[in-house]
């Protein structure tokens, strides 16, 4: 009798570490799962912040017009699709940054800072050219960090990812336009 | 914005780290923001106003060196009462896998963090068994920075991911503004040189410049050289040359007033530094106070000096290489002075004003994200997160 008892005490036992495990597992991928929603969600607000910004540029009026056009063109591209994630969306934003890399040769940032609200479009769209970055390179460690816990054997054997897909490194050039950063 | 900044370095002993987070309350304060600084500290050791003493810190050996640090239990409960009343929209957390304040902040905090690495010397056995410890807890950085490449390196080989680079910050005005003494001030026949930091510790370099200085003075006899740094002369120049030991002046440990003075005055300033430096905040200091810098060519020190563009850099540990380099510049008065001007132009970009700008950025994106990714949270869900501290 008494070793029944405690064969069952002991399979209990087993069985609380175990949840207590897969709970603790549980509660990390989730956070991380937060933070990642959270990553992504900031790059976007920058990606759209980007776009308004050389848009502001476009409509400026101290380009010329056929850069002007490129320019706001790129952009309408990358406004068009803010909530979508994938190839045509990294692909819209490679665009955007050739274009301003195109753009902004040095004769016309010179151009541009020759007057005080040129100086001022110029600054909030470097500013936001380094946000971009930052907010890519966040969300990407977040990515990097939730693959490698969901390729733990506790997370697939128990699907305790349950049904969010497995997120994917957001790749696209984001470099910022050579000639803006000489100040 | 309600910014928390957690040291794991004792306030009662100088150090880079302790500067950089020093400086950046400071300067943030200075732009109208909300700054708490929790650190160790010995209860008689004076504190600005913005930082809470975690406690006294006890001596350590760490990661191979001594490091003064503060952990155990109540200093974890401290920890955890500094982050309740502080209500932060961000906490910045420095050197955080060092076993001390950052790491039991890092457990306790739950909102937007962002993190520093300073150090590039992490050794891979530490952390291998370090880290089925605290990856958990790493996971809850948003935002990771480095403070030089080699840092950054640290980062992606040992801790996965990437971070931002973004270099410790300088008041480059405070260097530039420095008056110049003349006592130091070199002369066409007397020129001097100044080399700074502990004079015992051989990774700094003045064994090497001292090896250089016999051929030095052979071109240049009236060479004065002035060592600024703790440590005891008599020590130090045992085995030396005699008439190298005549053309030095030890200055000892001098304030930051003396030492910015002192990077003004002087011709040139070297920095024979052999290895493990991460980054080179003095190179920054020199070329802020408008000294023409000749540096061995660590790749840390590479990077500040623009690849030799805005000081001249010689092949580390070579001392006949260093004679060469110092010589020429000592005869070359205009080369001095383009790269003096080079350096000063260069600096600019590691002011506190360009820096914490860029961290502010860091935070911005941090909190960013942190508020759109919030889902009204239930009791329940709470209690799933394990958030319920």
């Amino acid at each position: 009798m008494s070793e029944v008892l405690s064969w069952v005490f002991a399979i209990l036992f087993v069985l609380v570490i175990v949840g207590w495990y897969l709970s603790y597992t549980a509660a990390r991928l989730d956070r991380l799962h937060v933070r990642l929603s959270g990553t992504l969600a900031a790059l976007d607000a920058r990606l759209v912040r980007r776009a308004e910004a050389v848009v502001e540029l476009a409509n400026s009026g101290l380009l010329d017009g056929a850069t002007s056009l490129i320019l706001a063109n790129a952009a309408a591209q990358s406004l068009e699709a803010p909530s979508e994630h994938g190839h045509a969306r990294e692909q819209a934003e490679s665009d955007l940054t050739e274009a301003l890399d195109l753009a902004l040769t040095p004769e016309a940032v010179d151009g541009l800072r020759a007057s005080a609200l040129g100086t001022d479009v110029l600054s909030r769209l470097t500013s936001a050219c380094n946000r971009v970055q930052l907010a890519r390179r966040f969300h990407n460690d977040a990515v990097t960090d939730v693959r490698r816990v969901r390729r733990k054997w506790a997370i697939r054997l128990f699907h305790l990812a349950g049904y969010t897909t497995m997120p994917h490194t957001v790749e696209f050039n984001d470099e910022s336009p050579e000639h803006l950063s000489v100040s | 914005m309600r910014i928390g900044i957690v040291c794991p370095y004792s306030f009662d002993v100088p150090g880079g780290v302790q500067f950089h987070v020093r400086d950046l309350a400071e300067h943030l304060i200075g732009q109208g923001h909300d700054v708490s600084v929790l650190a160790p500290a010995d209860s008689e050791t004076e504190l600005p106003g913005y930082v809470t003493s975690a406690g006294r810190a006890t001596a350590v050996r760490y990661n191979g060196s001594v490091a003064r640090l503060n952990f155990g239990p109540v200093t974890a409960s401290k920890v955890g009462k500094w982050l309740d009343a502080g209500e932060f929209d961000v906490l910045h957390l420095h050197e955080p896998v060092t076993p001390s304040v950052s790491v039991l902040a890092l457990m306790a905090a739950e909102g937007p963090i962002v993190a520093t690495f300073h150090t590039s010397m992490l050794r891979s056995r530490t952390m291998q068994t370090a880290y089925p410890i605290i990856r958990p807890s790493l996971e809850k950085i948003a935002g990771r920075i480095a403070v030089s490449e080699d840092a950054r390196r640290t980062v992606t080989t040992h801790v996965g991911g990437d971070a931002v680079v973004i270099p410790n910050g300088v008041y480059v005005d405070r260097f530039a503004e420095a008056p110049r003494r003349s006592p130091w001030i070199g002369t066409p026949t007397a020129p001097t040189i100044a080399f700074l930091g502990r004079m015992g510790e051989p990774r700094k370099g003045l064994p090497v410049l001292a090896a250089a200085l016999p051929e030095v003075l052979r071109s240049v006899p009236g060479l004065r050289v002035l060592v600024a740094g703790p440590g005891d002369p008599d020590d130090v120049t045992e085995g030396w040359p005699a008439e190298v030991v005549a053309a030095c002046e030890f200055l000892g440990s001098v304030s930051d007033d003396d030492k910015a003075s002192l990077l003004a005055s002087v011709d040139v300033y070297v920095a024979p530094n052999t290895g493990g430096e991460s980054f080179g905040i003095i190179l920054i200091e020199a070329m802020s106070a408008g000294a023409c810098v000749l540096a061995s060519d660590l790749s840390a020190f590479s990077r500040v000096l623009d690849g030799g563009q805005a000081g001249a850099m010689f092949a580390n540990e070579q001392p006949d290489a260093l004679a060469r380099t110092l010589v020429d510049l000592l005869r070359r008065p205009e080369r001095r002075a383009e790269l003096a001007e080079a350096g000063q132009r260069r600096a600019r970009i590691f002011d506190w004003s360009v820096v914490a700008d860029e961290i502010l950025a860091v935070y911005e994106t941090v909190i960013e994200g942190r508020a759109a990714a919030m889902p009204a949270q239930g009791r329940w869900n709470r209690f799933l997160r394990g958030g319920a501290r």
